[in-house]
């Protein structure tokens, strides 16, 4: 549907062939990545998995120094309760009552809500349902002082936790609180941008052209330099962000 | 669109190299920003990024060249995901778009990532005319918003003040009390925007990039206010250029590896948010509409002319105006429209029009550094002679049209440039005639620092007027190297 205001796709489209001197049609050569298959894209990350089993502990150890460069807090934990332990140790540090977690797997793992209620700490999974409609999960991320979400992917190249939003994971859990803590798992860590582009196109190859309506790169707290080139970090996004490494 | 003050180059440069803060803010951004950049190339291991840069022209080449194959394939994959793609042919266009988004989702507050684009079509007022409160909330966009000020730097756009500044103009439009540290602003910042945000029923972003493949809006931010935007408004309106699409969700990579590093020297910026639609029914939040401007304004014209398609390759990273000594000597606003610096010389006459910014393509000393550390190797200096050479041979007099006497010069030039003895005859002559003048007790010629003082030729009146042309030596390189090279012989012969 057009807008009133603007003018149709085709006279727009019109204009740039005009001035291209190009008449309507695909390139002549094909954009080779365009081209590719879903089958093609499957062999590409099965080769990319057998990469990343070779080069796990390696790629854990990249991770974590170029995550530090980046201004994450990181902290490597053995094993879940060693992750429980890094989580709830931020949360002392900061002095935090209350916090706001996803809804990802990787609390299956680690068992942070029981945990936390010990120490002290309320834990909130920011999931709307029958019973909390999104504006209530809303104040309730507004509050909190820390928000506590898992990694869909974690990038060792650039020290990045990737989150891809979608019913269990809201947008505002890594964004609204004050400190942002990341839980990152071994089979999260990718090497490359490269690799996550790849596994998005996958995935969107597969869902029949749906790979969900948002993406964050998340690398370090929220920063700006914007008065006298000086940095300064947490503006309009967290202060602190604190990478666990479970494994 | 916004206020064209580029026919006034000379005089504002004249008037913005004596800002003595001006001068400090530019001077660090030689040593910050492209020091950062230097630094973050030289990690790169092992060094791919030329290649990196040849990847990106690449793609860079193939998608303008078709772009109206990519412009469709975009809209029918933001169209799938369930956004709306609009096409505004200028600037008047586009406002009226997002103005009538406005009005029709009973919008009150709209708060606004940084984007160049906005700044160029001058939304803000259009917006502000139907009722609408506009928030920049990039935190240097918001003081120059406070301000009523333009942007002076691509990326950083309130450079040009100081924090005392800062502080003041805090104090004086939101009654804050005298902030100290650079800190305290961003907290206040963050304080105020934060309200701002959650009571928004509209968030507008510029966008990076646009994924044909995936119909998806890339930003690259560090504040967290562009996530903002895009997250909390009941409605996200992006607004970009056409010229930002790129075909494959994977060229993205190369993309990200050259902009941060290029831009602020950083590996990757604290954010890259990827926006495909609006939120799917089962998302826990985000917006429920999501609109998509794409705008010509003048772009079509670049794209038809081959000479200067390679402006539109730009992704607007700044290193270029950190790297460029009339830049750094002048600052931003003397180039009196929204894109500074050397690609703003080019591409702003493009824009507005080039008897209105006829001066800009004289803005540059032509060293060639703008395109040494461009990411994606636009050849800008080419760009500006191309240009030059269209002023020079308008028929328009009001155009910088070159004079007879400029013409016959050239002439001239040209005709010595081409014969090494016609050019060694010249020098010759030239150094027979400035002797007897450098005699006279009180030559022209001796009141400069070892040259010509201040002669005013009327055809080199622009040089001379801030510059000395310097004295020929007693001998040319030519002569010397002759010289050498004869002696060298002679060594090698006893």
């Amino acid at each position: 549907m057009p807008s009133s205001a603007g003018i149709g796709k085709e006279e727009f489209l019109a204009s740039v062939r005009r001035a291209l001197g190009r008449s309507p049609g695909p390139p002549a050569a094909a954009y080779p990545r365009l081209e590719e298959t879903t089958q093609d894209l499957e062999d590409q990350a099965r080769e990319l998995r057998l990469r990343l089993e070779t080069q796990g502990p390696r790629l854990m150890d990249q991770l974590a120094t170029v995550a530090e460069l980046q201004g994450w807090k990181v902290h490597r934990a053995e094993d879940p309760e060693d992750a429980m332990a890094a989580v709830l140790a931020v949360a002392d540090s900061v002095g935090a009552r209350t916090a706001v977690r996803t809804g990802q797997d990787v609390f299956y793992e680690v068992p942070l809500d029981a945990g936390a209620m010990n120490w002290g700490l309320a834990v909130f999974t920011a999931t709307h349902d029958e019973g909390l409609d999104r504006q209530a999960v809303r104040d309730r991320i507004i509050e909190a002082e820390i928000g506590i979400t898992g990694a869909d992917y974690a990038v060792a190249e650039t020290g990045s936790v990737v989150v891809v939003p979608r019913q269990g994971l809201g947008r505002l859990v890594s964004l609204v609180p004050p400190v942002h803590v990341a839980v990152v798992r071994p089979q999260d860590v990718v090497e490359t941008l490269d690799d996550v582009f790849l596994l998005r196109r996958l995935e969107y190859h597969r869902n029949g052209g749906e790979m969900g309506s948002y993406l964050n790169f998340i690398t370090g707290p929220s920063r700006t330099a914007d008065i006298e080139q000086t940095l300064v970090v947490g503006v309009h996004g967290p202060k602190e962000a604190h990478m666990v490494l479970l494994g | 669109m916004a206020d064209v003050k580029t026919q006034d180059f000379f005089a504002a440069s004249a008037v913005s190299i004596q800002d003595p803060i001006l001068r400090q803010a530019l001077i660090k951004v030689g040593t910050g920003f492209d020091g950062a950049r230097l630094a973050a190339i030289e990690d790169v291991t092992p060094n791919r990024w030329d290649e990196w840069r040849e990847e990106a022209r690449r793609i860079k080449i193939h998608t303008l060249d078709h772009l109206d194959y990519y412009l469709d394939l975009l809209e029918r994959n933001v169209a799938k995901a369930g956004g709306q793609v609009h096409f505004a042919a200028d600037a008047a266009q586009a406002n009226a778009i997002v103005a009538g988004i406005a009005r029709s989702g009973g919008v009150k507050i709209v708060t606004k990532g940084k984007s160049m684009v906005s700044e160029e079509l001058s939304l803000n007022p259009v917006l502000e005319s139907i009722g609408v409160e506009v928030f920049e909330t990039d935190l240097g966009e918001y003081i120059i918003q406070l301000a009523g000020e333009t942007p002076s730097h691509l990326v950083a756009p309130a450079l040009h003040k100081t924090k005392e500044q800062v502080a003041q103009l805090f104090s004086d439009k939101l009654g804050l009390p005298l902030l100290e540290s650079i800190e305290d602003m961003a907290k206040a910042a963050r304080e105020i925007l934060r309200e701002k945000f959650l009571q928004a029923e509209m968030g507008i972003s510029g966008a990076n990039f646009l994924v044909a493949e995936t119909g998806t809006l890339v930003i690259i931010t560090n504040e967290g206010n562009g996530r903002m935007c895009t997250s909390a408004p009941r409605i996200h309106v992006g607004i970009t250029g056409m010229e930002k699409v790129i075909p494959s969700l994977q060229d993205l990579a190369v993309f990200l590896r050259l902009l941060p590093r290029s831009a602020t020297g950083q590996r990757i910026t604290s954010y890259v948010s990827m926006v495909t639609g609006p939120r799917r029914e089962t998302d826990e939040d985000g917006p429920e509409e999501f609109h998509l401007v794409i705008v010509d304004n003048g772009r079509s014209k670049m794209l038809a002319d081959p000479e200067l398609r390679e402006a539109l390759y730009c992704i607007r990273c700044g290193a270029c105006l950190n790297i460029c000594p009339v830049y750094k000597k002048v600052g931003g606003h003397a180039y009196g429209w929204v894109y500074p610096g050397p690609i703003g010389a080019v591409v702003s006459p493009l824009l507005v029009g080039l008897k209105q910014a006829k001066d800009l393509p004289h803005a540059s000393s032509l060293c060639g550094a703008c395109r040494e550390v461009c990411p994606v190797k636009i050849n800008i200096p080419r760009m500006l002679l191309h240009l030059r050479n269209e002023l020079a041979e308008s028929p328009d007099p009001k155009t910088n049209a070159a004079t007879p006497a400029a013409r016959l010069m050239a002439r001239g030039y040209a005709w010595l440039m081409s014969s090494p003895a016609l050019l060694s005859l010249s020098h010759r002559l030239a150094r027979s005639l400035q002797r007897p003048l450098l005699m006279l007790p009180f030559s022209p010629l001796t009141k400069g620092a070892g040259g010509i003082g201040r002669v005013r030729l009327p055809f080199l009146s622009r040089w001379t007027r801030a510059k000395d042309l310097p004295l020929l030596p007693p001998r040319t390189f030519h002569e010397i190297w002759q010289q050498e090279l004869s002696q060298t012989a002679r060594r090698r012969d006893t």
